[in-house]
């Protein structure tokens, strides 16, 4: 009898309030977009058990952006040891100056006239997938458009007016806002026609388009470059994070039998005075 | 062997109550027989007290609390010490899950009258407890020295200038500089490891002395102590050994649970736990696009926003809280539980708690025109609920409580 008031229908009430709230969050979550002029940001799932992508990404980093964007927080061989590269491989051909040693923090190549070519200081990286977020680092990468009027002759529409130049410009091709004709779409969902049942279209602007022939890679090979780096860049803001996970599953597994086993052993006390 | 054990246990026993104390308090200590899941918070506050002490312990070992050395010192705990990020996220994720235990500890509260005579000072020792946790929570969010750390800072340290006359002065005081430095950090660290903890600890402790003193309640209202045994135990109650410490370890088998689901899985909670801007470093220069309080002071927050003049939104803020020492002489009702008041209290209380929820979302998303009103109507509902409760609880029709459990 205590069993089944002791969890009644208030507990189901509290616990509808916490999972509403939850949700009301989630959707709060989505509002005013980071991406700004992007729209939504592309959804991104990170892999980190995919090692190959992650030294891909890895790779990727240190050729393009370790230049001038530190990662102060991770070590070099801390690096090679989570990537599973062979560290006499990873110091061969990913570590530039010699005089680094596997222990040494990741902190960059930059001099300090950094501020002068950019007008700001590159920042330091290691963080950033946990304060911008993978959605906002996997966008932003494939969001630069040419524009002249900037300094560098290009603008993003995930951070407009960016300071950073499109360092992999070379890969991707050079990309342009275009103006399309988009089908207007019926109250029946279905594309609207006029009388002579062409479709009848509206003219939108603001589309990504990279012209062919211009990049070392095509669009799909480019987003999966990014994809990788984006996937490093998770990694490296938190090292531990696959290992958090594999463990948790442990861990709430272990407090699900100690559950389990506390309520029998209350139900078989409770025998005693129920009577 | 066991013989001289004994004797040892006896020589002690003579000059220390380790018996005494342990039967009154623990072993033989009578709880009432029939309570339900709200009566668990308390128990569940304490176990979250344990563990933030001993990882706070384990954090300060590797921590450094200067202006320089913070922040990176954090990213060497989650990076280079060995389960170092094991030990932060039980903190972080801790002080969150303290705040949630509380806040449903206080609604028990609410809900069942336990605040009413005699057991009028443990409410007021539990409102204190709370009061130091907000300072607790407060200091140790300053102390990873990211962008939240600081900005928070600066808005509610900011708070005491509102203060006339001497709010300049204690604004300076407080922050031991011109603006937010190593000097703040340092000694919010102090503050933060050694005189909170040990203000709660004491207050924790005399939570529970008075509280033994007048006896658990239960959710009928019902006083236990009416009907006693020959041995003067009351006829409606079980000793809390085993009963009570069973009942206790099922719920914290599925907090735990709970604990270890956001622990390893949502460390950031969505950005309500850990801010996304307090992976950044704080910047003096810098300001973050949307400074918004960690979650449990949201309700609080909008309230000093909902009031355009800074002394008039600090005093609302701070009479949210200090209403609560007072609540056992605002309700006039006979009788305590819920199950019993009028229609009244009923509808009182559900107004209550969605207007608290509500406060509580508006205080973690910007200001527009529609949210300020409904901050304001939120606050004025908020504080009825007090102000009006001598009314409402005196002229009531209330139902008849039973005699027994």
């Amino acid at each position: 009898m205590i069993k089944s008031s002791f969890y009644g229908s208030q507990f189901l009430t509290l616990l509808s309030i916490l999972v509403a709230i939850f949700f009301i969050n989630n959707i709060n979550a989505a509002e005013g977009g980071p991406c700004k002029d992007y729209g939504d940001c592309d959804k991104f799932k990170y892999s980190l058990n995919d090692m190959e992508s992650l030294q891909r990404g890895a790779s990727t980093y240190i050729n393009y952006c370790y230049g001038c964007h530190s990662l102060q927080y991770s070590r070099w061989g801390r690096v090679a040891k989570d990537l599973q590269i062979p560290e006499d491989i990873f110091f061969e051909n990913l570590v530039f100056d010699k005089s680094i040693k596997p222990g040494d923090l990741m902190t960059g190549a930059m001099s300090d006239d950094s501020v002068n070519w950019f007008g700001v200081a590159p920042p330091d990286l290691t963080l950033v997938s946990r304060y911008k977020g993978d959605d906002w680092i996997y966008s932003y990468l494939r969001a630069y458009y040419e524009d002249s009027s900037k300094q560098y002759g290009v603008n993003n529409l995930v951070y407009p007016g960016t300071a950073m130049p499109n360092v992999l410009l070379s890969l991707q091709g050079n990309q342009r806002l275009v103006c399309k004709n988009i089908p207007v779409i019926a109250n029946n969902g279905g594309e609207k026609r006029d009388e002579n049942g062409n479709t009848i279209t509206n003219e939108k602007c603001g589309f990504l388009e990279v012209q062919e022939g211009t990049g070392e890679l095509t669009k799909e090979e480019f987003d999966t470059l990014i994809y990788d780096l984006t996937n490093f860049l998770v990694y490296v803001g938190e090292p531990i994070k696959a290992t958090r996970e594999r463990i948790g599953w442990y861990v709430v597994f272990y407090f699900l039998i100690f559950t389990a086993l506390a309520s029998l052993l209350y139900r078989e006390y409770h025998k005693d005075y129920l009577k | 062997m066991s013989e001289i054990a004994g004797k040892l246990f006896s020589w002690v026993n003579d000059r220390l109550p380790i018996v005494n104390t342990f039967e009154r308090h623990l072993s033989k200590h009578p709880v009432p027989s029939k309570v339900n899941f709200w009566y668990l918070f308390g128990a569940l506050a304490s176990v979250v007290l344990i563990i933030q002490i001993v990882s706070g312990i384990w954090l300060i070992m590797p921590y450094s609390n200067t202006e320089e050395e913070a922040f990176s010192s954090i990213e060497y705990i989650m990076r280079d010490v060995d389960y170092g990020w094991v030990i932060r996220y039980i903190h972080t994720t801790g002080a969150s899950m303290f705040f949630a235990v509380v806040y449903l500890h206080m609604f028990r509260g609410l809900l069942y009258g336990s605040y009413q005579k005699p057991k009028e000072l443990v409410w007021i020792f539990g409102c204190t407890i709370y009061l130091a946790m907000m300072a607790e929570g407060f200091l140790g969010y300053v102390l990873p020295y990211g962008q939240m750390s600081y900005w928070g800072a600066q808005v509610i340290i900011s708070l005491f200038g509102a203060i006339p006359y001497i709010g300049e002065s204690l604004e300076l005081w407080v922050r031991g500089d011109y603006y937010i430095s190593g000097i703040t950090v340092s000694r919010f660290f102090a503050l933060h490891v050694v005189a909170l903890p040990l203000v709660l600890i004491a207050l924790v402790f005399l939570h529970l002395v008075a509280l033994h003193e007048v006896g658990a309640g239960n959710p009928e209202g019902v006083d236990i102590e009416e009907f006693l045994d020959d041995d003067g135990v009351p006829l409606d109650s079980v000793p809390f050994f085993p009963y009570k410490v069973l009942n206790a370890l099922v719920g914290i088998g599925v907090f735990m649970t709970v604990f270890a689901i956001i622990m390893f899985f949502f460390p950031e909670g969505g950005g309500y736990f850990i801010e996304m801007a307090n992976f950044q470093e704080a910047n003096p220069l810098v300001t973050p696009d949307h400074i918004a309080p960690v979650w449990y002071y949201a309700p609080f927050f909008t309230m000093l926003r909902a009031v355009p003049d800074p002394l008039g939104g600090l005093i609302v803020m701070g009479s949210a809280v200090a209403i609560f020492f007072v609540v056992p002489w605002l309700d006039r009702s006979n009788v305590a539980s819920i199950r019993y008041k009028g229609i009244y209290s009923k509808i009182a209380l559900v107004l209550f708690g969605v207007s608290f929820l509500t406060l509580g979302y508006l205080g973690t998303v910007g200001v527009t025109e529609v949210r300020k009103t409904m901050s304001v109507a939120c606050t004025v509902i908020y504080f009825a609920y007090f102000l009006l409760m001598p009314i409402y609880t005196k002229y009531e029709k209330t139902k008849e409580v039973p005699k027994r459990l």
